[in-house]
């Protein structure tokens, strides 16, 4: 199968030929627009790439960034990769696929009576006027959709029996069609799986070699639309991203790595290529589930805190949370825009994403209303301040104007930009039409892009009952330090951290990210008549399977924990919330006491309200095992060697106009050094404005820390 | 007419405003949904939440349902503050009388008035819910048979204090336990609904502590200029015009025996950039359910409008400057007098305002307004209710209810319910259905051939078939649509019709009225059909390209899209472009 067409030597470690002192670990993220590497070296010390993404071949642009790193390591790639113990990847090849409809042509098998859960979907629209966005085609067309004669009911019970000389019957014309990939997913499958696993093995002795995936054991969760999407998302990536993993990993053996391939996972943590070309519905969110890992590790006294992480790239503005260690899932991640696209129905790191970036484009409506965005100037032509062509007015064009960013040394000097074309944009599109100043236009479209990034934070923070004043907000991403203050400020944070390895805060995120598998089982019991025995077995089951993982993790990984949630809720309600287990076993009553206060505590916590007298359900348990491999700490950046300081700017701010910034490096600030705003504080890979009557220092870990008070 | 310019500085407050507005308004709805109780709020999001200056004008409802919220509001806050002389914080009001501004006596509403530290009442915020019950004579929220307020038996709250200092008038929770089936679930549909207002109020505090009340009012005003200012362009693009449409919803118990004929008058006049309806000229408050409350006569010929012109104008009390609604007294579409009951007045005859009004601008000019929406409400989106081992249940469940019309742009939304909820309400999952309920659900699936072709084609219909697992079930419904189906305009033509029948055991079906409380057997079941949506254009003129897709899929049979939209194929369903330029005329 495909997954084993990925080098199996994959799980083993590598001990020679070099010493463990030479051995090197990487993490790579594949964004939009830049591809991030961080790599992480034996005696602590970590170094930072970008390489420019290339879309159409994504292996490029990771073996472009590991090339940059070898120049700079002064060895030849084949050496410099040779010393490569884990590669651990994020990548958006996965999403790309099914947004540009390059996944396979998959057959969608469901219960008769029921063949358009796809296009029914959950219902639901935004923008309740706005008509011209159209209704999304289903997942898989209806032409590929086949009901099976079968039918099991809520408790599990055969209504009607499954008709296998009908399942034969169709599986034979899907072998006669262009089908190259199956998706099962049958009603109450959940609750009894035996048609299920019927019709699994009838495909494989009568469509030997296709890839399929069954809806219960890809995502054993009620709500058919959800489970459905899961199931026709992950058969229909199996070809494309089987083809993806083992390419990669050919072409990464080829240029001389010999280590682990690993891969972020929606869910946050990293699995081994060949496992994940198995499952990759797993890898549709792998690209933004790092950040809040990064985050969390420059900040390790985030156990008693809540962190709100935005990471500003070129395109995309997108939001996650720490609260206090532990990074929130979501089940609700679209694949496009809310309710005009769909769901995966997979659990996944809770982020929001808005089209905000140094890229989105102002503009006035015919009222004379400024907007910024959704529109993005993209890589191609980009900002106006690029020179390529863009004459519309973008965030970074606005950020070249007000002095934020030195067009002399973006990107370290590796790209020249052009102030006065970003001023002359800002001028005809916006600043003339409105009869104000190039820099009144500007900083005006900084405030109104930091007030939408300020709702996206507001969205998620709401969803899991967060006081964004009581946080302290992270700023990464090559764009995070144009208005983390200002975004700060407006949230009421008192404190904002900008990681040292804030502008490839994902990448850092995956150095240091555990090897971790997620189990789930369905099992409803009410604390009024709470079922233990019946509880015990599925946490027993779950126990299994993610001993049955650790024991395939190979001999580098070592154990690090099983962490165990349930989703409750009050009875009658319709959304279960998560909430961590105290236990792996209910041993005693006072155990399940324990799970109700529990409840009610996080009930309160995410929506100001509890029912304290009331007894809870809990409908689903889930399991996620975690092993380490290589570090949990991220170590400093090492430093190039003399770094000259920069000359003093002006720059503009809306409370004092024109005003003389002290600009410091980043990379030679000294702890305990105190810098005052209005400054800038400048590294290779980003700008960090510090605003009037902000202070900030660098800590321990080389994060900038910057109090924003007066 | 003269729109004061502002400063621009103000216009990028402004701007920066309305987003933090909105804000709230989702944060109101987030609490809504996430902590009630009942499937029609936590699964469905039947709810609305809205924010109202302090002189009752609307300043947003974002993401709300359009029926809920366009007017009506306006006249609870007055209700509030002319019932009750010193408003304080800590005060909650609820509201459900179609006397006084509320849509129907199903939507229960809180209003909340925000006081500033001084004493001064600034905003009002409202969170309007739809019940699964409340207290109806029949275990159903849609008496479209009831004759009067009396029959239908709910009890009616002209904005009555139910909070004082942040504690509830218990007296008047007993009386609502005491009326409402399934008490528990009530109560804990009452308390997502006060935590929402609650959250509306707190933040709106936050907001005036921090931007000053006057400047907030001030932006507010602004943004109310900026928003008629917009709507005066978005009218000077339509052309001048005067037009008359129809619609007519089905025989129902209490109308004349051909059903209703519902006449709109739509004037638009680019000079004065005003668009004026007339509804005047329509029948006399009906011996039934189906009778409009004040609100739903004025939000759905908005809904028509708003649904015809650029939809970036935002929906506030500036842009409502711009648009004038005639009503009449005792008219069915007007003004009821207590107690004509409005049961039902957010969908059927509502439905038959709102269409026929985004048709007249269709007809205005090619590129404006839409097809008619299909009418609801079918039985699969009807009130179920029983008693299942011993305790009751009652619910109204979205089992599979279509109808979305042609646009200029884009085909029918499959899932816009009726015209007035925009699609907004979520469809139920079949496996949440069978786990909550005592029910099975046999079937849910689209009907080839349902659509109302056009260029732009409606929605098909749905078919959908549901039992009671071990007891007997009461299925409650107003299916409007069953002889009147939707609409096409320019050329478009009618969707499908909704139907309903009881299957006996032996698996008979038996056709049901329209308007009906229906009891299924164990082994028996309920089948519907709702309505298909109505087609913008000549079908003619659609894409072949589209038409091969709608074969493919099997939405559209070739027999049907050779004879209606002219579009000839290959024996390998590709389109054969000479026979269908030579089919649709026109030159090879």
């Amino acid at each position: 199968m495909i997954a084993t067409s990925i080098s199996e030597k994959a799980r083993q470690p590598t001990r020679e030929p070099f010493s463990a002192a030479a051995r090197l670990r990487f993490a790579i993220d594949t964004g939009g627009t830049f591809t991030d590497l961080i790599v992480g070296s034996p005696e602590g010390g970590i170094g930072m790439h970008k390489a420019a993404t290339t879309p159409a071949d994504p292996a490029a642009g990771v073996i472009d960034v590991l090339q940059i790193a070898a120049d700079a390591a002064g060895m030849p790639l084949y050496d410099y990769l040779g010393r490569g113990e884990i590669l651990v990847h994020g990548t958006t090849h996965a999403i790309n696929a099914i947004v540009t409809g390059r996944t396979a042509r998959t057959a969608f098998l469901t219960t008769a009576g029921h063949p358009d859960t796809l296009m029914f979907r959950e219902g639901g629209r935004q923008d309740a006027f706005n008509f011209t966005v159209p209704y999304p085609a289903p997942f898989v067309a209806k032409a590929r959709t086949f009901e099976i004669e079968e039918r099991i009911l809520r408790d599990g019970s055969v209504r009607q029996p499954l008709d296998k000389a009908q399942v034969v019957a169709l599986l034979r014309r899907i072998a006669a069609s262009d089908t190259e990939a199956v998706a099962v997913c049958l009603l109450w499958s959940v609750v009894n799986p035996e048609h299920e696993l019927a019709v699994g093995s009838l495909i494989e002795h009568h469509l030997p070699g296709v890839p399929y995936t069954l809806s219960h054991q890809i995502n054993p969760s009620i709500r058919e639309y959800r489970r459905a999407m899961s199931t026709a998302l992950d058969a229909s990536l199996k070809p494309i991203m089987g083809a993806y993993m083992s390419g990669l990993d050919t072409r990464l053996r080829e240029a001389g790595f010999k280590g682990r391939l690993l891969v972020v996972t929606s869910q946050g943590g990293v699995m081994d290529a060949a496992d994940v070309a198995a499952a990759p519905v797993h890898l549709i969110n792998s690209g933004p589930s790092m950040a809040p890992v990064g985050a969390r590790a420059c900040r390790p006294s985030g156990d008693v805190e809540v962190l709100i992480v935005g990471d500003a790239g070129g395109t995309t503005f997108d939001v996650s949370v720490v609260r206090n260690g532990r990074i929130p899932r979501t089940r609700e991640t679209w694949l496009g825009r809310p309710f005009a696209s769909h769901m995966t129905g997979m659990p996944s790191v809770d982020t929001k994403s808005i089209g905000a970036g140094g890229g989105s484009i102002a503009w006035l409506d015919s009222g004379g209303l400024l907007h910024v965005g959704p529109i993005s100037a993209g890589a191609v032509p980009g900002p106006a301040a690029y020179g390529r062509g863009g004459l519309r007015p973008t965030i970074t064009d606005a950020a070249v104007a007000l002095g934020y960013i030195d067009p002399e040394h973006f990107l370290g000097g590796r790209m020249r930009l052009d102030r006065a074309a970003a001023e002359a944009a800002i001028r005809t599109e916006i600043a003339d039409a409105m009869g104000v100043s190039v820099e009144f236009a500007a900083a005006s479209m900084l405030e109104l892009a930091n007030e939408h990034m300020v709702q996206a934070i507001l969205d998620i923070t709401l969803n899991q009952g967060i006081d964004p004043a009581s946080t302290i907000y992270v700023a990464g991403g090559g764009a995070a330090g144009l208005n983390c203050v200002a975004i700060g400020r407006r949230l009421g944070c008192e404190t904002i951290v900008v990681p040292e390895t804030a502008a490839a805060l994902a990448a850092s995120g995956a150095l240091i990210s555990d090897l971790t598998a997620y189990y789930q089982a369905m099992f409803y019991t009410t604390s009024a008549a709470f079922n233990m025995g019946g509880v015990d077995a599925v946490l027993k089951a779950l126990e299994l399977r993610c001993r049955a993982f650790q024991a395939m993790t190979g001999p580098d990984a070592e154990f690090v924990a099983i962490d165990w949630t349930t989703e409750a809720r009050y009875p009658d309600q319709a959304w279960e919330i998560e909430v961590p287990l105290r236990k792996r076993r209910f041993d005693d009553p006072s155990d399940v006491g324990a799970l109700v206060e529990d409840f009610h505590k996080a009930h309160q916590e995410i929506f100001a309200v509890s029912d304290p007298h009331s007894p809870i359900e809990t409908v689903g348990w889930s399991a996620t095992v975690r092993c380490r491999i290589g570090s949990s700490v991220l170590g400093r950046i090492q430093s190039a060697l003399s770094e000259r300081e920069f000359a003093n700017r002006r720059v503009y701010f809306g409370a004092t106009g024109w005003i003389d910034a002290r600009v410091r490096r980043f990379e030679t600030l000294s702890p305990g050094v105190v810098v005052e705003g209005p400054a800038i504080v400048e590294s290779s890979f980003t700008s960090i404005v510090i605003d009037p009557g902000a202070r900030a220092h660098r800590d321990a870990s080389g994060a900038l820390v910057i109090t924003v008070s007066e | 007419m003269t729109v004061v310019r502002p400063h621009p500085t103000n216009r990028i407050r402004v701007a920066v405003l309305t987003a933090r507005l909105d804000g709230i308004v989702r944060k109101m709805a987030n609490t809504l949904h996430r902590t009630g109780r009942s499937g029609i709020l936590t699964i469905a999001r039947d709810f609305s939440c809205i924010i109202l200056t302090a002189r009752h004008e609307l300043v947003t409802a974002a993401d709300s349902l359009p029926i809920h919220t366009l007017r009506g509001p306006e006249v609870m806050s007055r209700t509030m503050t002319e019932n009750h002389e010193t408003l304080r914080r800590g005060d909650a009001f609820l509201h459900n009388s179609p006397y006084h501004g509320c849509t129907h006596p199903a939507d229960h509403s809180i209003l909340v008035p925000v006081i500033d530290d001084d004493g001064v009442h600034r905003f009002t915020v409202l969170a309007k819910g739809h019940q699964a019950d409340c207290g109806n004579a029949l275990p159903t929220t849609y008496m479209g048979a009831a004759k009067d307020v009396y029959a239908e038996g709910a009890l009616i709250f002209p904005a009555v204090k139910i909070q004082s200092n942040f504690e509830h008038q218990m007296d008047i929770v007993r009386m609502c336990q005491l009326r409402i089936r399934v008490p528990e679930q009530w109560w804990g549909d009452y308390l997502a609904t006060l935590g929402s207002a609650r959250v509306g109020e707190r933040e709106l505090l936050a907001l005036g502590r921090e931007l000053g009340w006057e400047t907030l009012d001030d932006h507010i005003q602004e943004w109310f200029d900026y928003s008629e200012a917009r709507m005066v362009s978005a009218i000077r693009a339509i052309p001048k015009g005067r037009l008359t449409r129809s619609s007519r919803h089905d025989p129902f118990p209490g109308t004349p025996p051909d059903g209703v004929e519902i006449k709109a008058t739509v004037e638009v006049d680019p000079e004065a950039a005003l668009i004026e309806v007339d509804l005047r000229d329509n029948p006399d408050c009906m011996p039934n359910g189906i009778n409009l409350s004040e609100a739903c006569s004025r939000s759905a010929p908005m809904v028509g409008i708003f649904n015809s012109i650029d939809h970036t104008v935002p929906k506030n009390e500036g842009s409502f400057r711009r648009i004038r609604i005639h009503l009449r007294e005792n008219c069915a579409v007007g003004i009821p007098r207590h107690p004509t009951s409005c049961s039902v007045a957010t969908t059927n005859l509502a439905d038959r305002v709102a269409n026929p009004v985004q048709c007249a601008f269709a007809e205005l000019a090619d590129g404006l307004g839409m097809a008619e929406a299909g009418a609801c409400i079918p039985a699969s989106s009807g009130v179920i209710s029983g008693v299942h081992d011993g305790l009751p249940f009652v619910n109204e469940v979205y089992l599979g209810c279509t109808g979305g019309a042609g646009t200029p742009s884009t085909d029918g939304w499959l899932t816009i319910m009726h015209v007035g909820n925009a699609g907004m309400c979520y469809q139920d999952s079949i496996e949440i259905d069978e786990l909550r309920h005592p029910i099975l659900v046999h079937s849910r699936r689209l009907m080839p051939d349902t659509e109302g072709a056009g260029r732009q084609r409606g929605a098909l219909s749905a078919y959908s078939r549901f039992s009671p697992l071990g007891c007997e079930m009461t299925v409650a419904y107003v299916s409007d649509g069953n002889q009147n189906s939707a609409k096409g305009v320019r050329g478009g033509m009618a969707g499908g019709p909704s139907s309903q029948f009881r299957e006996r055991r032996d698996g008979a079906l038996e056709a049901q009225p329209g308007c009906a409380e229906v009891v299924v057997g164990p082994g028996e079941a309920i089948v519907s059909i709702s309505c298909g949506g109505g087609g913008y254009g000549a079908p003619r003129e659609r894409s072949p390209a589209l038409v091969a897709d709608d074969v493919r899929e099997g939405w559209i049979s070739r027999s049907r899209a050779e004879t209606i939209y002219g579009v000839m194929f290959s024996d390998d369903l590709e389109v054969d472009k000479a026979a269908t330029a030579r089919s649709r005329g026109l030159p090879a």
